[in-house]
């Protein structure tokens, strides 16, 4: 039973990571703002920095209200922003809160005794040392979340979709708010057990993958979610059967079932 | 929902156990896990043929960030003893893993849990942080092996978790720990005349990181600054220029840098101050001549004599 105890509570993250990443991930592609999910996390690290400063250990509960309240200003600042997208992508907007949030937290570590390593292992994440208590953590905190989006679906897949005519500039905005920050908040949770690369891997390409094979909401849903399970238990199996770094196994495994798919398209289209 | 879960992850197990390499444990052996090869070449001098020892990183690999790999999980489980560096080195990825592989034998505060820094006299102890001071854990400087009178506290850590374990025993470790202490002894009197045949006492160098104050320590080395005073974060345009006055005004003639930073800037810096670079194994592993402790010492004095003739001689 050595390698079932071993990989059960890891297998199990991730298997929650990709509920909800799969939905997000669906919402996120169809904005065009795919790096949003970078920009949060850097500016969670940010806020988890300046908490350091004031003298809050990293894992702190203090350290976490700081997360949580920068999260909260970037999901403004993200909202806000969008009101300039005729003019300028949103993506430069994230790319810029990106790097400016990930500079500040070097400014601010500089002026820390400990240095950077500590805002480092933030982004780590442990997959394989995920325990019980974290992954229902995880679970909790995604199914309330979860419980939201599907009270709040009209009008974040009417954002989503571009089909805003019947609301209020400020509606958008409000809307836009409450849909970046609780995208803020399962984010800066994901990477802090399984890493930014994995997180990531975990919102784009189950939905990329769905929008290839499917058209509909619901169809890609379920797409994506199966993909997102598979992937999972293929890259542990993986990881496990020629002993790779967990969470990279992963990631690749992500890559190669992208492959598979494209080349059947290649296949079925000619 | 729960239960396509848990079915899942038993499907999974289950190709999981039949994917399983068949286990090749031999007779009644001690294992014996470390964090890095430095303490697991100790382990297996006092060890010896009652123990197999595997290590957890390799000696090329930064100490404070270790990819983790199924495999280490599976160490942990099964191991009897376990030893760290301690000082919160392995902060970053130990605590996580030791949770997860659940033996309680190896749990901090269980019989077979050593910290090899246990009755080591620590460097930089305590967050007292002044101008000069960059990186000061409140822990104290991690890297105490560099010491070879430290290793012999390493050795008496690991030689009394052996007896805890394994009480049978006892004598035996007793004599491999008499036998390891008596030659690094011997083999500490022959690096010290070395040192000082090279000139090291007294002698200032620059360092990369703070990785090397045990090892200065030992040899009469005096680190008078760093490249990267804070670990992670480039260091300021203002700083390297600083450090260059610095080291041209004060004759510093030896950078120190660990094997797994990017040399180019300490490179340039020693090449505008007229300094010799030295890129020193801070580990057994981290250079193929680096084999066992003792190696570890030969390599590091080797390389610094070399760079230092290699000045005088330009």
């Amino acid at each position: 039973m050595d390698a079932a105890q071993l990989l059960l509570w890891p297998l199990l993250a991730c298997i929650a990571i990709a509920g909800i990443h799969a939905y997000l991930g669906f919402h996120v592609v169809q904005r065009g703002v795919i790096f949003v999910d970078l920009a949060l996390a850097q500016v969670a690290a940010l806020g988890a920095t300046l908490g350091f400063l004031l003298g809050h250990d990293l894992h702190s509960p203090a350290a976490a209200w700081f997360s949580i309240g920068s999260v909260v200003v970037g999901a403004a600042l993200l909202a806000l922003l969008k009101a300039e997208k005729r003019r300028i992508p949103q993506e430069a907007f994230i790319g810029i809160v990106y790097a400016v949030a990930a500079a500040g937290a070097i400014l601010i570590v500089d002026r820390t005794p400990e240095g950077a390593e500590h805002i480092k292992f933030m982004f780590v994440g442990n997959l394989l040392a995920a325990s019980a208590a974290e992954v229902g953590w995880l679970a909790v905190l995604y199914a309330a979340i979860g419980a939201l989006h599907v009270a709040w679906r009209k009008p974040f897949f009417a954002i989503s979709h571009g089909e805003t005519e019947g609301m209020s500039r400020a509606a958008v905005r409000f809307w836009d708010f409450l849909f970046y920050l609780t995208f803020g908040l399962v984010v800066t949770q994901s990477v802090a057990v399984a890493g930014v690369l994995l997180v990531f891997s975990y919102l784009i390409v189950p939905s990329v993958i769905a929008m290839l094979l499917a058209d509909g909401a619901r169809a890609r849903l379920a797409i994506g979610w199966i993909t997102g399970v598979v992937v999972s238990v293929a890259g542990m199996l993986a990881s496990y059967h020629f002993d790779l770094p967990t969470g990279a196994a992963v990631v690749t495994t992500f890559g190669v079932a992208l492959a598979a798919v494209l080349a059947y398209r290649g296949v079925v289209a000619r | 929902m729960i239960r396509t879960m848990r079915r899942l992850a038993l499907w999974a197990s289950v190709v999981v156990l039949a994917l399983k390499p068949g286990d090749a444990s031999a007779a009644k052996q001690l294992l014996v896990v470390t964090t890095t090869q430095d303490l697991g070449a100790i382990a297996t001098e006092i060890a010896g043929d009652r123990a197999r020892v595997e290590t957890l990183s390799k000696g090329y690999q930064d100490p404070h960030f270790v990819d983790a790999k199924p495999s280490l999980l599976v160490k942990l489980r099964k191991a009897d003893l376990f030893v760290e560096v301690g000082r919160d080195l392995e902060v970053g990825w130990i605590p996580g893993l030791l949770q997860s592989a659940r033996n309680p034998r190896i749990q901090s505060g269980g019989p077979g849990f050593v910290d090899a820094s246990t009755g080591i006299a620590i460097l930089e102890q305590g967050a007292k942080v002044g101008r000069e001071e960059g990186d000061v854990h409140p822990l104290g400087n991690p890297h105490h092996w560099l010491d070879p009178k430290n290793g012999l506290v390493i050795a008496a850590n690991i030689r009394d978790g052996l007896a805890r374990v394994a009480p049978a025993d006892k004598a035996y470790f007793d004599t491999r720990y008499a036998d390891f202490e008596r030659r690094l002894r011997e083999r500490m009197a022959g690096w010290k005349k070395d040192a000082e045949s090279m000139g090291l006492t007294g002698l200032k160098v620059v360092t990369y990181h703070r990785s090397w104050p045990y090892f200065a320590d030992a040899f009469g080395l005096q680190v008078v600054n760093y490249v990267e005073p804070r670990p992670g974060v480039p260091p300021a345009p203002r700083h390297i220029q600083e450090l260059t006055e610095q080291m041209k005004s004060e004759k510093i003639p030896l950078l120190i840098v660990e094997p797994y930073f990017d040399p180019k800037l300490p490179a340039r810096v020693a090449q505008n101050s007229g300094a010799a670079l030295v890129i020193l194994p801070p580990s057994v592993g981290a250079t193929p001549e680096a084999k066992d402790y003792f190696s570890l010492f030969d390599a590091q004095l080797a390389a610094i004599r070399k760079a230092l003739a290699g000045r005088r001689t330009p």
